[in-house]
């Protein structure tokens, strides 16, 4: 796989999940990640390593999915963690600001992950083979839940996203009322 | 990637903003810290142009939104103009447009701000 493409790969080793963040991790690629994520969970994995060697920064949304898999694997019936691999001084500078340092393992720097890993990319949000409507929806979805989870992981977040997530509810809200109507 | 640039100018009682590069969570407290600074001058009428702005995160757009807020209880607003096609869709969709009003040209947003 090139190293000048940008997004988001994954792959399985002996039952861990190793996920690389090449560009940047964004409010777009954070929707497949979280998919990707939960069918792992579910299927029993308990073990996710996030490369962020190849990450240029990431926004809060990206972050708050992370956050939303690290709150995951820390409940008592999943038991499993997630681990920040190559993290650069931006990266973890974004982490600390919202207290999520606390809530990831932070691996020493090792360099490339292990060449063995078979990586496949994400699908991409942006691209043509996702429905319009769906991919909108699904943003304004993910978008709350992630900054949901950021306030959940630290509650000094509930301040600075207070009005994105009040926009972002009344937005998912109206979705859901259209549904029922 | 570019780093954020920001530059105001005056005009009239609107202030002007110019970004330029990203705005992420590593440059949003620049541009809170500049309108801090306009709203404790009293002045509440902000234009942000985006024309040279490269990407926008959630977290940027979060700040935009909360100070817009803020903005129009003190009797101003906070607009954009000549915001990219990908950025706008993505206000559009998720359904920021209630509060971020958002124009095509500059002539346009600046007498926006008297009509209101």
């Amino acid at each position: 796989m090139a190293e000048t493409n940008t997004g988001i790969s994954v792959g399985r080793t002996n039952g861990d999940v190793h996920v690389r963040v090449a560009g940047r991790g964004t409010f777009q690629n954070g929707q497949p990640l979280r998919r990707y994520a939960l069918d792992m969970i579910n299927q029993g994995v308990r073990q996710f390593v996030v490369d962020l060697g190849p990450c240029e920064g990431m926004d809060s949304t990206f972050l708050g999915v992370l956050a939303g898999i690290g709150l995951q694997l820390r409940e008592p019936a999943t038991r499993g963690h997630l681990c920040l691999a190559n993290v650069s001084p931006r990266n973890l500078e974004s982490l600390q600001t919202l207290g999520l340092d606390r809530l990831f393992k932070l691996a020493p720097a090792t360099g490339a992950a292990p060449a063995v890993i078979p990586w496949q990319w994400l699908p991409d949000p942006t691209s043509s083979q996702f429905r319009a409507s769906d991919t909108k929806k699904d943003a304004a979805n993910v978008m709350l839940e992630a900054h949901d989870n950021l306030i959940r992981a630290d509650n000094r977040n509930q301040t600075k996203f207070k009005d994105l997530t009040t926009i972002l509810r009344a937005r998912t809200d109206k979705d859901a009322d259209k549904k029922t109507s | 990637m570019r780093d954020f640039q920001l530059d105001h100018q005056a005009y009239g009682t609107v202030e002007l903003v110019q970004f330029s590069g990203s705005l992420d969570m590593d440059s949003f407290p620049r541009l809170e810290t500049q309108l801090n600074a306009f709203f404790q001058q009293g002045r509440y009428a902000i234009l942000i142009d985006c024309s040279d702005l490269d990407y926008i995160g959630s977290a940027g757009m979060g700040a935009l939104i909360g100070f817009a807020k803020l903005a129009r209880e003190k009797g101003g607003d906070l607009k954009l103009i000549n915001v990219p096609e990908s950025t706008l869709k993505t206000i559009k969709s998720l359904g920021f447009t209630k509060v971020l009003q958002v124009h095509n040209d500059k002539g346009t947003a600046l007498a926006s701000f008297h009509a209101d």
